[in-house]
C-alpha cells in the first residue's frame, strides 16, 4: 500500500501541495499530468529523497515520513534509465542484493534476466543498449530486492511505440506475478487505462482529480482534467472488420459494437477494445440529417449542459451508453441546446479512437 | 591547389610557436646545462638526495591530507545546497590569487608558537614551524585549491539520481558515495591530487618562511644559488625538473578523455 495524506514539497520555487493518494496493497497507480507538474518529484517524495514540508507518508502501513530511502523498500525506474555506467548488466540488475547469499543472488538476477529476455546481455556493460534494453535492466534491478513498492517515472517516454506497446504488456504481467504495488507517473492516458487501477490528474503540484480511472476519464471535474486528459468518453466493446486491409497501413475499415451503439471506425485489429470519444470530434446538430457528412450519425437526449466561459460540456443520452460532447458556447445558443432536447450527433470514423 | 599562405594565419603560427619556445626553451637549456657526470654527483649528494626525499614524502601527506579533507568538502560544494555555498567555494579558491610568501607569513601568524593554535600543538608535542609539519602546512595551503576544486568538478559530472537509485537499492548515504560517486568520479579525483602533489612539489615561497631547515628541494635548490651560484643549483634543479615532468605525464594519461560534443 502507499499511502500519501497532504503531502507538500519544495524544491526551489516550486511547490507540491496537499498530495492525497492512496494506491492500494498490489494496487497499480497511476499519476498523469503535464511536464512540470511535479510527477518526478511526487516519486522522489515517496522514495525518501525530498524532505516533506507537510504530510505523512506510509508504505505498507508503515509510516516512513522521516525514514532514510534505504529503509523504505522501494524500487525507483527513472525516465533516463539511470543504469550504474560503471558495472555490467548482471550488476547493475544484482546491485540492491548484494548481501544476499552469492548462490540466491545469482539466482534471483538470472530469474529477472530470464523474464526480461536480458540473459544474453548479463555480461555486458550498459553502454550500447537500445532504450527497451536499458529499461528492461532498470525494471530488473528495482525488482531484484523484492521492493514491494515500485515508482516508475515515465517509463516509456524514451522509447518507440512499438517497444512501449511491448513494455506495457510485460510491466502488466509482471505486476502480476511480483504482485508488487505500482506507482506510475506519465502523460499519456494510454497507460492509465491499460495499466492503472487508480488514476490522479497532477496539476501545478496538485491533484486535480482522483479515482478510478473510468470515473476520471468519463466525468473530468474540471476543464483542466477535460482538457489535459482530451479523452471523453470510453466505450468498452468489439471491433469487427467490414473491408480489406490496406497494406500499407495495416488497418482496415471496421465497426465497432458497444453496448447500445455502433460506430463505423478505422482499425488496426480486431476482437475486443476501448474507443476514445474525444469530446470535441462529436458534432452536434439540430437533426440527424443536418451538418456535414460523417459515417457516424445517430440521435441522441441531453442530459445535461454544463457551461463555462467559452464552452459548453454537453451530456448526451443513447439509451444504454452516454456521451460527452464540448461545443462553444455560441454554438450551443445557435442550436438551442437545453436539457431533454433530441440532437444529431455525429463523429468522423477516423475520429475514434481504439486503444 | 592549396589556398595562399594569408598574413593572418601565419601571424597566428608564429605568435603561437614564439610562446610555446619562451616556455620550452629555458626548460630545455636547463636539462642541457647539466653534464651526466653532474647529475650522478647530484644524485650521490647525501644532501640532494635528503632534500628530494623529503619533497616527495611531504608533498605525498599534504596530498593524503587534501584529500580526506578536500573530497567531503568538494562532494558538498557540489551536492549540497546550503546557505553561503559561493561564500565557502570561494575562500577554497583564495590560495590561488595568494602571493605565497604571503600564505607563509599568514601561515607563520596563525601556527606559529606565538598563537593559539600553533601554542597548543606544540604543548602536545606537535612543533610545526620550522618542522616538517610547517612544510606539509604550506603545501596543503598551496595545493587545496587544486584538489578541491577538481573533484568537485568530478562529482558534479555525476547525475544525482545514480546515488538516489543507489540509496532506494538499500544503500546508505555512504555506501552508495562508495559504490557508485566515487568509483565513477575516481578519475577525475585522482588527476586533481596528482596536480595538488606537484603543485606542493614546486611550492616554494610559503616554505621557505615557514621551515628552511629541513630543506625541501626547492628551498636546497635556492639555498644552493644563493651561496655557491649557478653551477651548484644547476644539477638539483634539472633532477627536480625531472621528477616534475614525470609527474605531469601522469596527469596527462590521467585527464579525462576530451568529450565530444
Amino acid at each position: 500500500m502507499i499511502s500519501l495524506r497532504g503531502v507538500g514539497v519544495r524544491v526551489g520555487g516550486f511547490a507540491l501541495e496537499d498530495i492525497t493518494l492512496e494506491v492500494p496493497a498490489g494496487g497499480y497507480g497511476l499519476v498523469i499530468g503535464p511536464t512540470g507538474s511535479g510527477k518526478t518529484t511526487l516519486l522522489e517524495a515517496i522514495a525518501g529523497h525530498m524532505p516533506l514540508s507537510a504530510g505523512r507518508i506510509a508504505l505498507r502501513e508503515r509510516d516512513v515520513t522521516t525514514a532514510a530511502p534505504e529503509q523504505r523498500q522501494v524500487g525507483i525506474v527513472y525516465q533516463q534509465y539511470h543504469l550504474f555506467p560503471h558495472l555490467s548488466v548482471g550488476e547493475n540488475i544484482g546491485y540492491g542484493i548484494r548481501k544476499e547469499g552469492a548462490g540466491s543472488r545469482e539466482q534471483r538476477v538470472r530469474e529477472l534476466a530470464a523474464l526480461l529476455r536480458l540473459t544474453p546481455l548479463l555480461e555486458r556493460g550498459t553502454v550500447g543498449l537500445s532504450g527497451g534494453e536499458q529499461q528492461r535492466v532498470a525494471l530488473a534491478r528495482a525488482l531484484a530486492p523484492r521492493p514491494g513498492i515500485l515508482l516508475l517515472d515515465e517509463p516509456f517516454a524514451a522509447v518507440d511505440p512499438a517497444t512501449r506497446r511491448e513494455l506495457r504488456k510485460e510491466l502488466r504481467a509482471l505486476h502480476e506475478r511480483e504482485g508488487t504495488t505500482t506507482l506510475q507517473v506519465t502523460h499519456d492516458f494510454e497507460d492509465a487505462m491499460r495499466l492503472g487501477d487508480v488514476v490522479a490528474v497532477l496539476a501545478d503540484g496538485r491533484i486535480a482529480q482522483a479515482g478510478a480511472p473510468e470515473q476520471v476519464f468519463r466525468y473530468p471535474k474540471s476543464r483542466f482534467v477535460a482538457e489535459f486528459i482530451g479523452t471523453g468518453t470510453i466505450l468498452r466493446g468489439s471491433v469487427e472488420r467490414t473491408g480489406s486491409v490496406d497494406p500499407a497501413t495495416g488497418r482496415f475499415a471496421a465497426v465497432f459494437h458497444a453496448d447500445g451503439l455502433s460506430l463505423e471506425v478505422v482499425a488496426e485489429r480486431e476482437g475486443g477494445a476501448y474507443a476514445v470519444l474525444r469530446p470535441a470530434d462529436l458534432i452536434l446538430s439540430k437533426s440527424e440529417a443536418e451538418g456535414p457528412a460523417p459515417r457516424n450519425r445517430f440521435l441522441a437526449t441531453i442530459t445535461r449542459i454544463e457551461r463555462e466561459s467559452a464552452i459548453a460540456h454537453v451530456t448526451l443520452n443513447l439509451g444504454k451508453t452516454e456521451l460527452l460532447a464540448t461545443v462553444m458556447s455560441s454554438t450551443a445558443e445557435e442550436l438551442g441546446l437545453r436539457t431533454g432536447a433530441t440532437v444529431g450527433v455525429a463523429i468522423k470514423a477516423t475520429a475514434v479512437h481504439l486503444i | 591547389m592549396r589556398p595562399r599562405l594569408s598574413l593572418w594565419s601565419v601571424g597566428l603560427w608564429l605568435l603561437a610557436a614564439l610562446l610555446v619556445l619562451f616556455v620550452a626553451g629555458p626548460l630545455v637549456r636547463l636539462l642541457l646545462q647539466a653534464s651526466p657526470a653532474s647529475l650522478a654527483a647530484a644524485l650521490s649528494d647525501r644532501e640532494v638526495g635528503a632534500a628530494i626525499w623529503l619533497t616527495v614524502l611531504t608533498a605525498s601527506a599534504a596530498t593524503l591530507l587534501g584529500l580526506g579533507l578536500g573530497v567531503p568538502l568538494a562532494y558538498l560544494l557540489a551536492r549540497g545546497r546550503f546557505p553561503g555555498r559561493r561564500i565557502v567555494a570561494g575562500i577554497v579558491e583564495l590560495p590561488v590569487v595568494v602571493p605565497h610568501p604571503v600564505a607563509g607569513i599568514a601561515l607563520l601568524l596563525f601556527l606559529g608558537r606565538q598563537s593559539v593554535l600553533g601554542g597548543g600543538l606544540a604543548r602536545l608535542g606537535l612543533e610545526v614551524v620550522n618542522h616538517v609539519p610547517g612544510i606539509i602546512a604550506g603545501m596543503l595551503f598551496v595545493s587545496v585549491p587544486l584538489v578541491v576544486s577538481a573533484a568537485r568538478e568530478a562529482f558534479r559530472a555525476i547525475d544525482p539520481k545514480l546515488e538516489r537509485v543507489a540509496r532506494t537499492l538499500g544503500d546508505s548515504g555512504w555506501a552508495a558515495f562508495r559504490r557508485v560517486t566515487l568509483p565513477l568520479a575516481g578519475r577525475g579525483v585522482l588527476a586533481g591530487a596528482v596536480l595538488g602533489w606537484a603543485r606542493s612539489v614546486s611550492e616554494f615561497g610559503a616554505i621557505v618562511i615557514l621551515t628552511y631547515n629541513p630543506k625541501v628541494a626547492s628551498v636546497l635548490i635556492y639555498d644552493r644559488f644563493t651561496l655557491f651560484g649557478l653551477p651548484a643549483a644547476v644539477p638539483a634543479a634539472v633532477l627536480l625538473l625531472l621528477l616534475a615532468l614525470a609527474v605531469f605525464l601522469v596527469v596527462q594519461l590521467l585527464a579525462p578523455e576530451p568529450v565530444r560534443r
